[in-house]
């Protein structure tokens, strides 16, 4: 059954990420890897959920949902998304006083967020490799680095940019 | 109450882009400054937990603020309030990406917004290695994590952080031990 198995995908991902980006090696592998999207797709959804409000999770888990099965899907994507906040915080709200300086999860968090950057750094890989494919692009991304770190650029700033670009340079001049 | 939780997370999450911490800038603003419910301390705390459990960020925040108003009830209105604006827009731009996929202006424009994913990414990156690497062991799990990202489910490598970091610890605190 699809939604059955989107809304494990999305449990599986909610579970083992933890903020932000850490959760875009997982939607990439498990989408890539279920034929629900390709790298390109991947790619999009990133730049589409950066451009919404909203968490960046739940935004991918919505598109990837409808993508794979429809309105349906996106509901039951976002229910998996959200089980450890149903669960997880739940609990800890009831048992605020030991979750709060919990040994443990400070334990476990100090391998997980470097096997985090581990995995940023293959999606990384992963998604460069489907959008860079010649000099033009190549030279747009580098362009896009330079104005995110060093001039600061913000994130919705860039992307506008660059559909703007997009349009110039492969319609207008058809690189 | 509940309907009052509901209504004030649905207007949170209309504005907020990118990541969550514009909410809880707004959550600060309405119920620490002004209506007085919570502590400074108290959302901080809140805060502190979201971030390490697994999951969305802000999805936490809202759970956890709104089992202290209202109970598990009041946990959800806040959560379902704060994703419903999100939700929606998303649905709609994906029907809009769906159609217009194909549109060679609207091909040309994603084909450009592509080339900056990557960059954001890297960007991002730079943010989360401050604070990542507490013990040089951390430099070793990462690059583990970085070599096996082809080969083995995310979810294995996540576990496989976890343990290695339980391990980690444990031994740098005996070590630390025998050396005092």
């Amino acid at each position: 059954m699809l939604y059955i198995k989107l809304f494990w995908s999305f449990v599986k991902i909610g579970f083992t990420s933890f903020g932000g980006l850490s959760m875009i090696p997982l939607i990439s592998s498990e989408m890539i890897s279920h034929n629900w999207m390709t790298a390109h797709e991947v790619s999009d959804i990133v730049a589409i959920a950066e451009m919404t409000p909203g968490p960046l999770g739940l935004n991918c888990a919505t598109f990837a949902g409808m993508k794979a099965g429809g309105l349906l899907g996106a509901f039951f994507a976002n229910m998996g998304a959200l089980s450890p906040t149903f669960i997880l915080s739940t609990l800890a709200a009831m048992f605020f006083a030991h979750f709060k300086d919990s040994k443990y999860l400070n334990k476990i968090m100090i391998g997980v967020r470097p096997a985090c950057i581990g995995m940023v750094g293959g999606v990384l890989l992963q998604l460069s490799g489907a959008n860079f494919t010649d000099i033009v692009t190549g030279i747009l991304g580098i362009a896009d680095l330079i104005l995110l770190i060093k001039f600061k650029f913000s994130i919705p700033k860039v992307l506008l940019l660059n559909a703007i670009a997009g349009i110039i340079l492969f319609r207008v001049f058809e690189f | 109450m509940i309907w009052r939780l509901y209504y004030q997370f649905l207007k949170f999450g209309c504005f907020t882009f990118g990541g969550g911490w514009s909410i809880v800038a707004q959550m600060k603003e309405i119920y620490v400054d002004k209506q007085k419910i919570i502590t400074d301390e108290e959302l901080l705390d809140i805060t502190s937990i979201g971030r390490s459990l697994p999951g969305t960020m802000i999805g936490n925040i809202a759970m956890m603020f709104g089992y202290r108003m209202a109970g598990i009830l009041g946990g959800l209105a806040c959560v379902f309030g704060m994703i419903t604006a999100p939700f929606i827009v998303l649905i709609l731009i994906t029907s809009f990406y769906a159609a217009f996929q194909n549109n060679l202006i609207v091909a040309s424009a994603m084909k450009g917004l592509r080339c900056a994913v990557a960059p954001i990414i890297i960007a991002a990156l730079f943010g989360m290695i401050k604070g990542a690497f507490k013990l040089p062991a951390c430099y070793l799990v990462a690059l583990i994590s970085f070599g096996l990202f082809f080969y083995v489910s995310c979810v294995w490598l996540v576990v496989i952080g976890a343990v290695c970091g339980f391990i980690i610890c444990e031994y740098y605190e005996k070590t630390n031990k025998i050396n005092a």
